[in-house]
């Protein structure tokens, strides 16, 4: 069985939530959402968060209710083969979603600092920096998304520097959007609270489990609050057509704080924001590693080998604006069916199916 | 130890202590001779070398009855208060080695008696120079390690403190001891350690950093998992803490186990100050640390990719001085950086008086003739020579070589990617220390894990009252 030692206590699980909920998405989300909600579009970050909170408590329930991470319940509801195959897609997803936020990294370090960064030997670089965490163990990698929380979170100082600029009042009239346009800015939103799916693999490692609800809840919230906080100041600092410019708008944000030894804050931040997706990007692959590993029965350091080539094989692959924003649509449409469809549909099946079993025990 | 034969051996089986002796005389510092009063009945032997002969001549020589018949009467009188009997030849020229007298009895080839005799010959208890305090107990450790445990036993006097003696080492033998306070340690690293000692398959311990070096979980990181310590103030209070102290029979240092990263920039003078000084030197010592592994790569990743990330101001100074060097930054920065550790190397080999006069020559003469030469720009000598200085203050010395180390991986990354490399050498770092564990315990605790009532005493230290919480010893029934 699972080794003590290698268990994270639930408050953990806070940081791992909470990292992988803000991503390289908060450095340019406020762009999808004010498109379609203009100036309400705070209420779709409220309305996106609470979605996502009623979709940590239904992982919660299956997962509580079953005792086992995601390779286990699809094979006991669905069999070996359909359990299998159910298995690779999310491990699929998992592996691209990873190389998704590795890739929207590269984005920005090309964009904002290096343009003609060679992408392969960067690669490399990072794939090493990634072998090294994930093979280190769930321990170290708790560790890193804990550091990653902490170290960068004096970031959120930043947003102090637009405040002096900022006009309240663009946030008025409040509900001027239809039901429709705030439904597709919910939708949009969603993207920056996915990735904390890979709580459905590393749920064994949680000493007491029924706890760490709780700090997943917690750590959603907090995420909320962080995202409705960048919306506002967003909505106030830009207008709305400005804004529909600016693929990063947090980036944007750095470009005005004024240190009087630092010019360009945004390299500062850059920067920092390697600590800050490192650990996302490594419990993507951690967790297709680790199903990969269950499922085939095959070392995981081999397979995150093998995963850590197609990342960055991928990653020069893609190569414009262009497809990199297609995939990364393709990868967020996949996902958002994946989490508000596909979960709570599992746990319905899961709950009828151990009714269904307890009737035959009975009987 | 202590037998005493009641059945007369048989003759063929004896073990032959003559022999032994006859081995053992092949060295010149051997030194055996009858003595009796009218037989030449007693044979006491001994290495003139290694026993202190006042304890011969004042304590053993008069008091040896010289015409009993029997070994056990003619050492009865002795004022000695542990008599080893051995029937072993072995076992006598073991202890004859490590400086005992032996006295066995002509014609009564079967035992032999084993006294105490060696000569303590050590330094006295002098001033730390390492790790030197102006305030606190003055006491450092010396070679001896009675005089050690001497040191720790008298600020603990409790019957608590354990004490468990191994021997390691196929040729010095050398004796290193374990000490944890019952109770408060965790029995299972005291195990740990003491098993890891015992499988020791080498030659010789010479210093208690061979015996860190070679029971660390990760015997490839650059960071120090034992801390080295020599003061004997400061062993006392961390065994205190739960931690676990080992000393080695000549060395002047004791190891401290398991150590966390913190703990490396703790001193013990952070306890004998006001808690505000003290957390505030902490914190300077951590923002040294950080400086002096970062300060020489962001110099080389601004100057060679991010001329713009400094106000103008700012990089039209680092612009003049750099104008006419003909090195790009990372080189400039290399060689810099090489010569102070050349410095710091040719400082540490020579003698005290002649370090100085080469800290100066090395220090202002060659840094202002290189300046003038062009060869280097001022803020550049300055940065590294004051990260060189930063890396100093860690009070535990090896920590500070590992910082000067690892700060060249940066320089070259800063040197690939700018500020991004540095970034991503750190992030290096911090996953290096996550996965280190010191005695199986996680290096960055009380960091990571988190530990609340940890953290009062790590980057900064509350005033004592604060820190009431550590583990007293339990009494048992």
């Amino acid at each position: 069985m699972i080794n003590k030692n290698e268990q994270i206590s639930p408050f953990l699980v806070f940081f791992l939530v909470l990292k992988v909920q803000i991503g390289v998405g908060v450095l340019g989300f406020q762009r999808l959402i004010i498109k379609s909600a203009g100036n309400d579009a705070w209420i779709a970050v409220i309305a996106a968060g609470l979605l996502f909170s009623i979709i940590i408590w239904c992982m919660f329930t299956l997962l509580n209710s079953q005792k086992q991470d995601l390779m286990g319940i699809h094979t006991q509801l669905f069999g070996k083969v359909l359990g299998g195959f159910l298995n690779m897609i999310w491990i699929t997803y998992w592996l691209l979603m990873g190389i998704a936020v590795y890739r929207a990294y590269v984005e920005v370090v090309q964009a904002w600092m290096f343009p003609q960064i060679n992408v392969m030997t960067f690669s490399i670089v990072f794939a090493l920096l990634i072998y090294y965490t994930v093979s280190g163990g769930f321990q170290v990698l708790t560790g890193i998304c804990f550091l990653g929380v902490i170290i960068p979170s004096y970031l959120i100082l930043t947003i102090f520097f637009p405040l002096e600029y900022t006009d309240f009042r663009n946030l008025l009239p409040v509900w001027n959007h239809s039901y429709k346009e705030i439904a597709l800015a919910t939708r949009d939103m969603s993207l920056s609270y996915m990735g904390f799916s890979t709580l459905l693999m590393f749920y064994p490692l949680i000493k007491h489990q029924k706890k760490a609800n709780k700090w997943a809840q917690l750590a959603n919230i907090l995420s909320l609050l962080s995202y409705l906080l960048l919306t506002i100041v967003s909505i106030g600092f830009y207008s709305e057509n400005q804004i529909s410019r600016y693929v990063w708008a947090t980036l944007s944000f750095w470009s005005i704080v004024e240190v009087p030894f630092i010019e360009r804050f945004e390299y500062i931040g850059i920067a920092t924001w390697v600590i800050f997706i490192l650990p996302n990007i490594c419990l993507f692959i951690w967790a297709a590693t680790k199903g990969t590993s269950i499922l085939f029965k095959v070392e995981p350091n081999r397979i995150s080998i093998l995963f850590l080539v197609i990342l960055i094989v991928m990653s020069i692959a893609l190569k414009d604006r262009e497809t990199i924003n297609t995939f990364q649509d393709y990868m967020s449409y996949v996902g958002f069916i994946l989490y508000t469809v596909y979960i709570p549909i599992l746990l319905c099946l899961s709950y009828i199916m151990s009714k269904i079993r307890k009737k035959t025990h009975e009987n | 130890m202590k037998k005493f034969p009641f059945q007369k051996s048989n003759q063929s089986q004896t073990p032959q202590f003559n022999e032994a002796i006859q081995q053992l005389k092949e060295s010149k510092d051997f030194t055996s001779f009858m003595f009796g009063l009218e037989r030449d009945t007693l044979c006491i032997s001994y290495f003139t070398t290694l026993i202190d002969t006042d304890i011969l001549h004042r304590d053993l020589l008069p008091y040896l009855n010289k015409s009993s018949s029997t070994l056990e009467n003619a050492v009865q009188a002795l004022p000695i208060e542990n008599l080893l009997f051995t029937q072993k030849p072995d076992d006598m020229q073991n202890h004859l080695l490590i400086g005992y007298i032996s006295i066995t009895m002509e014609g009564k080839d079967d035992q032999a008696v084993l006294i105490k005799a060696d000569s303590q010959k050590s330094r006295t208890v002098s001033l730390p120079e390492v790790e030197f305090s102006v305030i606190g107990p003055k006491e450092s450790l010396v070679e001896s390690l009675d005089t050690n445990l001497n040191l720790i036993r008298k600020r603990l006097p409790i019957q608590e403190l354990k004490v468990e003696e191994l021997i390691v080492g196929k040729l010095s033998k050398s004796r290193v001891a374990v000490l944890h306070i019952d109770g408060i340690c965790d029995k299972k690293n005291v195990s740990t350690v003491i098993q890891r000692i015992t499988n020791l398959d080498v030659n010789q311990i010479i210093d208690s950093s061979y015996i860190s070096q070679m029971i660390t979980d990760k015997k490839n990181s650059p960071f120090p998992q034992f801390i080295d310590t020599e003061r004997p103030d400061r062993l006392a209070a961390v065994l205190g803490e739960g931690k676990l102290v080992i000393l080695v029979d000549g060395a002047p240092h004791g190891l401290i186990g398991p150590a966390t990263l913190v703990e490396f920039f703790t001193a013990s003078e952070d306890y004998f100050l006001n808690w505000t000084m003290a957390s505030f030197f902490r914190l300077v010592r951590f923002f040294a640390v950080l400086f002096s592994i970062l300060i020489t790569p962001i110099y080389v990743a601004i100057l060679t990719y991010h001329y713009e990330l400094l106000p103008k101001n700012l990089i039209n100074t680092l612009v003049i001085s750099r104008s006419g060097i003909p090195f790009p930054p990372i080189l400039e920065a290399l060689v810099l950086e090489l010569v102070i550790e050349l410095l710091r190397e040719a400082g540490a080999r020579l003698p005290t008086k002649v370090g100085q006069t080469i800290g100066i020559v090395g220090g202002i003469v060659i840094g202002t003739a290189s300046v003038e030469a062009g060869l280097t720009s001022n803020v550049l000598l300055i940065i590294v020579a004051l990260s060189a200085l930063a890396s100093f203050t860690t009070p535990v010395y090896q920590m500070g070589n590992t910082i000067r180390l690892i700060r060249f991986p940066f320089l070259l990354m800063a040197y690939y990617i700018g500020i991004l490399g540095v970034a991503i050498s750190f992030c290096f770092m911090l996953i290096h220390l996550l996965r280190i564990t010191t005695l199986g315990r996680p290096y960055l605790e009380p960091l990571y894990p988190p530990k609340l009532h940890s953290l009062k005493d790590s980057l900064i230290r509350l005033p004592f009252s604060f820190l009431s919480k550590r583990p007293a010893p339990k009494h048992k029934d």
